[in-house]
């Protein structure tokens, strides 16, 4: 996963490899991944989300659809 | 009861980590836990077929990946906490913010120009800026080969 300073070197980037151009996250949704994938992850509690979680999670920040379906 | 083990070595391949920035061989997390090698290079498999971590390809004795931490240097550093650690993407770069709860700093670059762009967590949230990150493949392959998502 990149970082890009925007939509347009998204798009140069996927033309250079000749990829499709994916869904864009904002950091705003970025970081609450951050924290549902890793906030307890130095604790004894820390595990990884299951695919249901995933999907919960993604939902909850408005990433829906197929390329986010862990089970697609 | 390898269930325990593996929480014990997860536990102290984290806290190596976040104490000193550098990822434990297994050698080294051997000593952390107080048990064999073998034991430990073994919870290693069994980390990674939880996809907890990624051993170094070839060689069972270090680590690749313990997410968010990479342990070799990449392309999104991270400065928290006096010391600096390497995130495996963009997402592991605000992930190390999360882990360690701490400010953080990312000396991060565009993905395609290579313009360095900075990235920063400050009292737990990420600094406003209008950057945008992309995955070059869908959720269900992530782990298809994670080095390259």
């Amino acid at each position: 996963m990149l970082l890009f300073r925007s939509e347009e070197t998204v798009s140069r980037w996927c033309e250079a490899r000749d990829l499709p151009r994916r869904p864009l996250i904002s950091l705003d949704q970025l970081w609450q991944l951050a924290v549902a994938w890793y906030a307890n992850r130095l604790t004894v509690e820390s595990r990884r989300p299951g695919p249901n979680e995933m999907v919960e999670v993604f939902a909850s920040i408005g990433l829906t659809g197929p390329f986010w379906d862990p089970y697609a | 009861m390898s269930d325990e083990l593996d929480t014990r070595v997860k536990l102290a391949i984290y806290s190596v980590i976040a104490e000193t920035g550098a990822v434990p061989t297994s050698a080294e997390t051997a000593r952390e836990v107080d048990l064999d090698e073998g034991e430990v290079r073994a919870s290693f498999a069994r980390l990674h077929a939880k996809r907890l971590l990624v051993p170094e390809p070839g060689d069972p004795s270090r680590i690749r990946m313990a997410p968010p931490f990479s342990g070799v240097p990449t392309a999104f550093p991270v400065d928290a906490q006096g010391k600096r650690y390497y995130a495996n993407c963009v997402w592991d770069a605000f992930g190390i913010a999360a882990a360690l709860r701490a400010d953080a700093v990312s000396a991060a670059a565009d993905g395609h120009t290579g313009e360095p762009l900075t990235l920063e967590v400050k009292n737990g949230r990420p600094m406003p800026l209008p950057y945008v990150a992309h995955f070059a493949v869908p959720a269900a392959r992530w782990w298809d080969d994670i080095i390259f998502t």
